[in-house]
């Protein structure tokens, strides 16, 4: 009796496979689902860009589909349905932070045994290090991001300054600058410190610059505790003493860049996009602002500002794993990536499109972010990087408004991962 | 005998009812509980049973007793608000001879508008620089969202906002249908504004607003859209409830059984104070 129902059952659920899978098997096109946020910039270049591909991939049919607006709900979306492992999406957009998780959660296709050897050597090596976990790849770089410091060239020159070397030369500057120039209204350095990722990104950047981490290879939280704090008081300093606004404590990067772009701040650390805006016509700072590594510690040996962008990976049940690695392939191609580029939406993640005149003509700073994306680290590259950053978060912002000492919030990060990535291996 | 056997149909009448109840929250109740019991991280494999370790931990997690003690803070004070100002409202929306449809429109637009885009308008609102809170007052540098002292009110006072128009427009229903010789009577026997208002307004508004105190109580213990928009809980955590807190661990650290175990508490607060005010309301003859 059961045998025969096991059967029935069986002949069913072939029959539903048989019928969702008949396209592509008769030589008719086959449906890939492609999940992606929405790209922001002045024109969207997806839509041509797909265009193209149809042309050229007649037996593809490529659906799009927009994933929610902010990060944390793109993140649930996809953590909900590949978890329940009939994705309905073939093609997905990550931010690179996720895709070492994602890997190891089995939700991804392994696309080292399909590429040609050397295929990530044309993106930056940060980006391809995030696509990689485990030796192998997972995920081809597609969007280009880094942490940057902006500073007012023309306040810079008037004062006979040059861009800070050392966080002690950025409050020099300031203190000079609003010294002379007597402008109540100008503030000084403008940052991320609301709590959500950005604000992990930041203290992240003032660690390295400091010569320490916040995890290692053994995978141990803040292994110099010492640096971390001290990293910590100096951006609660930059607060308490005036250099950079109260409301850093919440703010994001749109707040810090209308703010910047206002012409309200000497020195601000943001990404690449801000920079096409501040040279638009209608800017206040147009013509005025000059873009250079954020700068370092005294302890430390070099700044460096924190990579990102998304990467493109395909998801494991896929039923076309050959249709949709093409897709990802033509999207993360060095033609769409330019198309991307030309459109003033983002950035592009293989370094020699910064180098091309015509994009450089309408992109003159290209080449400066090429050099500053070259110095560029990835955050740490680790299926708990989500773990680590929302644990963090709480806490560094405690440090940064006062409510916890630089030391306590250290302390109550380290206690909280313990338990948290106990037994959680790498 | 008869009373037995009528309690009986009806319980069998109701047995339908129940079971599909029962299936629909029931069930998802009994799994988060056995999920809370579990450490569980799908994204590295790890699924034991653990027992009370999730809530053990909790028990001695600094940030787990911030986020009870806000959520407990946000509920009373802006529930207390709320049916405070709802109830002014309604007073004042009743002795409005013009304009009551106008008002009860804009009163509407308030409650009828989707969390997050209310959340954004506050953001907005208090925005330090060019926000209008601090336009209003008169140029103040206050820093809403970003100082652990201010966030929490910041979040209270839209919370007030958005929901105040419900109590009031609650509350104006039943004003309606005080008759007015009750008043009038009141008044030939010398009764004054205030005497009228402590001993016939507020006694037969009553039940109405326990009923508000109730759905709003039960609202405010769970609130999340608008500190996870305005504050993403922060800063400092000063804004975390436990709705946030169960969030962050079950969709972003993916910690499945502590989420989970935040979750039960949240179940329990929340079904201990229904209870509480269903045995009240009992009291007040408004329910079987």
């Amino acid at each position: 009796m059961t045998r025969t129902i096991l059967a029935v059952c069986l002949a069913g659920a072939l029959a539903l496979a048989g019928c969702a899978d008949s396209s592509g098997r008769d030589g008719g096109p086959v449906t890939v689902v492609f999940k992606h946020a929405k790209l922001l910039g002045p024109v969207d270049p997806l839509a041509p860009l797909l265009a193209e591909f149809a042309a050229l991939h007649p037996e593809i049919r490529v659906r799009a589909e927009a994933l929610p607006w902010s990060s944390d709900e793109q993140r649930q979306f996809l953590v909900i349905n590949l978890e329940g492992g009939n994705p309905g999406f073939d093609v997905m957009m990550l931010d690179c932070i996720w895709v070492p998780e994602f890997a190891r959660a089995g939700w991804l296709l392994d696309l080292t045994p399909s590429l040609p050897p050397g295929e990530l050597d044309a993106h930056f090596p940060s980006a391809a290090a995030a696509a990689r976990y485990r030796g192998r790849d997972w995920a081809l770089p597609w969007i280009m991001n880094v942490g940057l410091l902006y500073y007012r060239a023309d306040l810079l020159a008037r004062h006979g300054l040059r861009p800070p070397d050392t966080y002690d030369e950025l409050v020099a500057a300031i203190r000079r600058i609003r010294t002379a120039e007597r402008n109540p209204r100008l503030e000084g350095y403008l940052w991320q410190g609301k709590q959500y990722e950005g604000l992990v990104v930041n203290v992240l950047e003032g660690l390295w610059a400091a010569g320490t981490r916040a995890l290692d290879e053994d995978g141990r939280v803040f292994p110099e505790p010492e640096r971390a704090e001290a990293a910590l008081r100096f951006l609660r300093g930059l607060i308490t003493e005036g250099l950079s606004p109260a409301w850093t404590t919440a703010a994001d990067e749109e707040i810090t860049r209308r703010a910047f772009g206002q012409g309200e701040a000497v020195f601000l650390r943001s990404w690449p996009y801000a920079a096409d805006l501040f040279e638009r016509p209608d800017s206040p700072v147009r013509g005025k602002v000059g873009l250079a590594p954020l700068p370092r510690h005294a302890t430390g040996t070099t700044g460096a500002g924190s990579t990102g962008g998304s990467h493109l990976a395909v998801a494991r049940a896929t039923r076309h794993p050959e249709a949709a690695l093409i897709l990802a392939r033509f999207l993360t191609s060095e033609r769409a990536q330019r198309v991307m580029t030309e459109s003033g939406a983002v950035k592009p993640t293989r370094p020699a499109l910064y180098r091309e005149p015509a994009l450089v003509r309408a992109f003159p700073s290209l080449p400066r972010i090429h050099e500053l994306t070259l110095a560029g680290r990835p955050r740490p590259v680790t299926p708990a990087y989500v773990i680590l950053s929302t644990t963090l978060q709480p806490e560094l912002s405690a440090a940064l408004v006062g409510v916890k000492t630089p030391a306590q919030a250290v302390a109550h990060a380290r206690r909280r991962l313990e338990f948290l990535l106990e037994g959680l291996g790498g | 005998m008869k009373a037995r056997a009528a309690r009986r149909t009806g319980l069998l009448l109701a047995a339908p009812a129940l079971a599909l109840l029962a299936a629909v929250t029931a069930y998802p109740a009994l799994w988060v509980l056995w999920l809370s019991l579990q450490r569980r991280v799908p994204i590295f494999g790890i699924a034991e049973f653990e027992g009370a370790g999730n809530y053990l931990f909790l028990a001695a997690d600094p940030r787990f007793w911030s986020a009870t003690r806000i959520t407990l803070t946000f509920t009373v004070i802006s529930v207390l608000l709320e049916l405070g100002l709802g109830l002014l409202v309604a007073l004042a929306l009743a002795g409005q001879r013009r304009g009551r449809r106008l008002a009860l429109s804009l009163l509407l637009l308030a409650w009828a508008l989707p969390g997050v885009v209310t959340a954004k308008l506050f953001e907005w609102l208090y925005n330090p620089a060019a926000g209008l809170v601090n336009y209003l007052l008169l140029g103040a540098q206050l820093n809403w969202l970003g100082d652990p002292a201010l966030a929490l009110p910041g979040l209270i006072a839209a919370d007030v906002w958005r929901t105040m128009p419900l109590v009031a427009l609650l509350c104006y229903a039943r004003l309606l249908t005080i008759p007015a010789e009750i008043y009038e009577a009141a008044r030939v026997d010398g009764a004054g504004g205030v005497a009228a208002f402590l001993r016939i307004t507020l006694p037969l508004c009553r039940s109405i607003l326990l009923i508000a105190l109730l759905f709003r109580t039960l609202d405010a213990l769970r609130a999340f859209d608008l500190m996870f928009i305005l504050t993403g809980g922060g800063p400092a955590g000063t804004t975390e409830t436990l709705t946030v807190y169960a969030y962050r661990s079950l969709f972003q650290t993916l910690h499945l059984g502590l989420g989970s175990a935040i979750a039960v508490v949240v179940f329990g607060l929340v079904m201990t104070v229904a209870w509480g005010y269903l045995r009240m309301l009992r009291r007040e003859g408004l329910t079987a």
